[in-house]
């Protein structure tokens, strides 16, 4: 647990030292939003029906360009390398960087939610948009734990940029679909009483994620290096 | 006993480091270290080995006392600020403490390098190129450590491509070739 905060707290005090880094992905985010609000044109409720879609499609994009970033600083001078070598539990240096990407994921959801109400004219209240940003932390929460995992063994290649979305967009179709769902049955109404339903497949992928990529994460830095 | 392996590129004295290192695995045989096998039972192997390396696995980001607080806790040790300093004072950066790594020279990096390295208090040292980046003060601070860590009871390989300041340090000489040991001299330079 020492071992996992002291990475926890490198990761957190290296990712604010390069602030410039999580304001380019939120602003990354922020155009995501702006661009689908274009393509969908004008029609007011066109745009909010498409909102939950366009909330979670901004979430996955603007994590790709996160978690490629956050294993830059671990290969520039091998880095990671020399963690590896240390006597630190592989699992601890997973969870470590994987609490780290989730946290900034996590904190741009306020902001693109705030953003979403303002762009595609949603009529909510603040207990809705808590809501939406409740899901907005577990579906980030769901592509934190895959994204660093495939992260780490794309991080080597000259082909990260490409290979990080291909390797992990079909992996977490899952939580895309539960998160788009329920936020969707956020904002429109709940009459059939299915959130829960969609909530509990969002956090089973999210538990299934953690537990799976915590013990796969050896084989992907291990050897590798 | 400090080792000094000796050979020209290519002939496999970085890749013996790394995998004393517990980097990589012998693609054939065993290795074992301390009586533990390497494939098998690397943690607590790494307990006792440190590496000093071409890649000195530096933060940019951090300061160089962060650097040495973030390593120790690694290793399970919580270092007083006091004995930071003095890791820091010995190989001459205690002023550059809290500056960030991304604005040192290369020798100050490995400075900063072997600082980190001697925190550890490994029983196995392994020094690839240590001279490489480094002025002569730095230069003669790597040969007295060796000689004092060696009084002490530790064992240091080191390849090196410097006979001058490689030769008066070492107990042994190891010769390599393409992989193999075809020389051996004991109390070649001492």
């Amino acid at each position: 647990m020492s071992s996992l905060l002291a990475l926890l707290s490198k990761d957190l005090l290296l990712e604010w030292r390069e602030r410039a880094r999580s304001l380019s992905v939120l602003l990354f985010a922020v155009v995501t939003l702006l661009l689908f609000s274009f393509a969908l044109g004008p029609d007011v409720e066109t745009l909010r029906e498409a909102t939950p879609g366009v909330l979670v499609l901004a979430l996955l994009l603007s994590s790709t360009l996160a978690l490629n970033e956050s294993f830059r600083l671990e290969r520039e001078d091998r880095a990671l390398e020399g963690l590896v070598m240390r006597p630190v539990s592989l699992t601890a240096l997973f969870y470590a960087k994987a609490s780290a990407n989730a946290l900034l994921l996590t904190f741009l959801g306020p902001v693109v939610v705030a953003l979403a109400v303002v762009f595609y004219s949603l009529e909510i209240d603040v207990a809705t948009m808590t809501r939406l940003v409740g899901l907005w932390c577990l579906g980030a929460a769901g592509l934190a734990a895959p994204g660093t995992l495939y992260a780490a063994m794309t991080s080597r290649l000259k082909s990260q940029d490409v290979a990080l979305p291909l390797l992990l967009f079909p992996l977490v179709v899952p939580v895309l679909l539960a998160s788009v769902k329920a936020m969707g049955l956020v904002l429109t109404g709940d009459a059939m009483n299915q959130l829960r339903s969609w909530l509990t497949l969002l956090l089973a992928f999210d538990i299934i994620y953690w537990s799976v990529c915590g013990l796969l994460f050896r084989f992907a830095v291990e050897e590798g290096e | 006993m400090a080792v000094w392996l000796k050979g020209p590129n290519g002939s496999g004295k970085t890749t013996l480091l790394r995998m004393l290192a517990t980097l990589s695995t012998p693609s054939c045989g065993t290795l074992e270290i301390f009586g533990l096998d390497v494939g098998r039972q690397r943690e607590a192997i790494r307990h006792g080995v440190s590496l000093v390396s071409h890649s000195l696995y530096l933060y940019p980001g951090l300061t160089a006392r962060e650097t040495l607080v973030l390593w120790g806790r690694l290793g399970g040790v919580v270092l007083e600020p006091e004995s930071v300093v003095a890791a820091l004072d010995v190989v001459g950066l205690a002023d550059v403490g809290d500056r960030r790594v991304g604005g040192f020279s290369a020798g100050m990096r490995k400075r900063l390098a072997l600082a980190r390295a001697r925190i550890e208090s490994p029983r196995l040292l392994l020094l690839d190129e240590p001279f490489s980046a480094l002025d002569d003060s730095g230069c003669r601070l790597v040969q007295s450590w060796v000689r004092e860590f060696v009084e002490q009871g530790g064992t240091v390989m080191l390849a090196s491509h410097d006979p001058e300041r490689a030769t008066p340090i070492c107990d042994w000489r190891v010769d390599l070739a393409a992989g193999q040991i075809v020389g051996l001299d004991r109390g070649a330079g001492r």
